[in-house]
């Protein structure tokens, strides 16, 4: 069985996908796109790319070396390839989740959310230290289980490949039970909401389950429109800036910080823990100003 | 795969732009400034606003003392407090320079109340 690269076979696609949703929108579907906005976007996907060229090969070794002493010798066969797919993508809801919750990992997924459109040109704003920050070691222990790397690689790429498809406003819901299964474009525009009630919701890949059962679901309401971006929007289109600004940040604040605690915090406390504005305190402050009582994982529509 | 993915994205870009992908917004009053500050800032509570009078900025008052510079950011708005912020008044013309990184100066025309405004600062 061999496993081609799912990402280099899509490119085209993505590119004609991007053509198509803008003509779309252009004749009346749901969506925006702002050039300069897409330009930073596909300028940081390119950086991104680049990113895995440079420092690809060392992680696929990394991965190899924990394969080499691996618990099973697992064939590469279909059973494998789905049961790998399966477990990637649990493995992907943590290292999003830690990319949400701890601002170490924040660092590089904050450009992902750092536009605030939501289209398919959205889904290319990358991390170009993604690697630096070590979110690899969350995959690890696929390698150590046995799945040969090349499956595990194939599997990362389809991954990411089926996200691309969610990051539009034009696809309003799928029928329901692939909304209660899978991330879906309405589950994930959610995820990229600064509503106080959306904020550090919807962190599944491919299957929404994950946030089900982890308690992170958060269905989207027709009548509270998704705010897309991060709490503090960028005001600038400049790459290099998207791409650092959070470590600049995190460099200046563990400076200033008195005491090992205040550096430690600034290092891997939740993002906003210094201005007092953490995902979980504008929450609380939201609920608490709520007639009733939020009920956080709603039943999927 | 590098100059696909280059030719791909001159592409999309420019066709973005030739589609009319780039807009400028424009605020309708002061109550859509004081609603994208309160947007914007989990806890801020407007309670006052000043438009500038190409309607292309607006600095909101919140009931806390602080200040909000509502500034375009492409075809959507970002939202600053710029209490403390480098302020010039000439010619109805409130300058300000927020210590921000990368945070652009802004010029808001807002006429016989800018002096006003560059104080609440």
């Amino acid at each position: 069985m061999t496993f081609p690269d799912p990402v280099q076979i899509a490119v085209p696609i993505f590119i004609v996908a991007m053509i198509v949703e803008m003509f779309a929108i252009r004749a009346g579907a749901r969506g925006d796109y702002d050039w300069r906005d897409t330009g930073t976007s596909l300028a940081m996907g390119l950086g991104n790319t680049f990113a895995a060229v440079v420092f690809g090969g060392a992680i696929v070794g990394l991965g190899t070396l924990f394969w080499q002493h691996r618990i099973f010798d697992i064939p590469a066969t279909w059973w494998a390839v789905a049961l790998c797919f399966v477990l990637d993508d649990f493995l992907y809801y943590w290292l999003h989740r830690a990319g949400h919750r701890i601002r170490w990992f924040w660092a590089s997924h904050v450009i992902h959310h750092s536009s605030q459109h939501y289209n398919l040109s959205t889904a290319l704003r990358q991390t170009w230290t993604g690697n630096l920050s070590l979110g690899f070691l969350f995959r690890l222990p696929l390698f150590l289980i046995g799945f040969p790397p090349k499956m595990i690689l194939f599997c990362a790429g389809l991954n990411l490949v089926y996200q691309f498809f969610v990051h539009t406003e034009a696809v309003r819901r799928l029928p329901s039970g692939v909304e209660y299964w899978l991330n879906t474009p309405s589950h994930h525009r959610v995820h990229h909401g600064t509503n106080a009630r959306y904020l550090d919701r919807n962190y599944g890949g491919v299957f929404i389950l994950w946030d089900r059962w982890f308690g992170t679901f958060e269905a989207e309401r027709d009548d509270e429109p998704v705010r897309y971006g991060i709490v503090h929007n960028l005001a600038t289109f400049n790459p290099l800036w998207v791409a650092f600004h959070e470590w600049i940040a995190i460099g200046r604040d563990v400076v200033k910080a008195p005491g090992l605690r205040g550096k430690g915090m600034a290092l891997v406390g939740p993002p906003g823990w210094h201005s007092g504005t953490t995902a979980d305190v504008i929450r609380a402050r939201w609920e608490a100003d709520q007639p009733t009582p939020h009920i956080a994982a709603a039943p999927a529509e | 795969m590098v100059l696909v993915s280059l030719f791909g994205v001159l592409t999309v870009v420019l066709l973005a732009w030739a589609l009319g992908f780039a807009n400028t917004p424009l605020l309708a009053d002061t109550a859509a400034a004081e609603r994208i500050a309160a947007d914007a800032l989990h806890d801020f509570c407007p309670i006052e606003a000043a438009l500038a009078n190409d309607r292309r900025g607006a600095l909101v008052a919140g009931r806390d003392g602080r200040v909000a510079l509502v500034r375009p950011f492409g075809d959507r708005w970002v939202v600053r407090i710029v209490n403390g912020a480098a302020t010039q008044v000439a010619d109805g013309k409130l300058r300000l320079k927020p210590a921000e990184a990368m945070f652009p100066a802004a010029v808001l025309d807002l006429g016989a109340v800018a002096g006003n405004w560059a104080q609440k600062l």
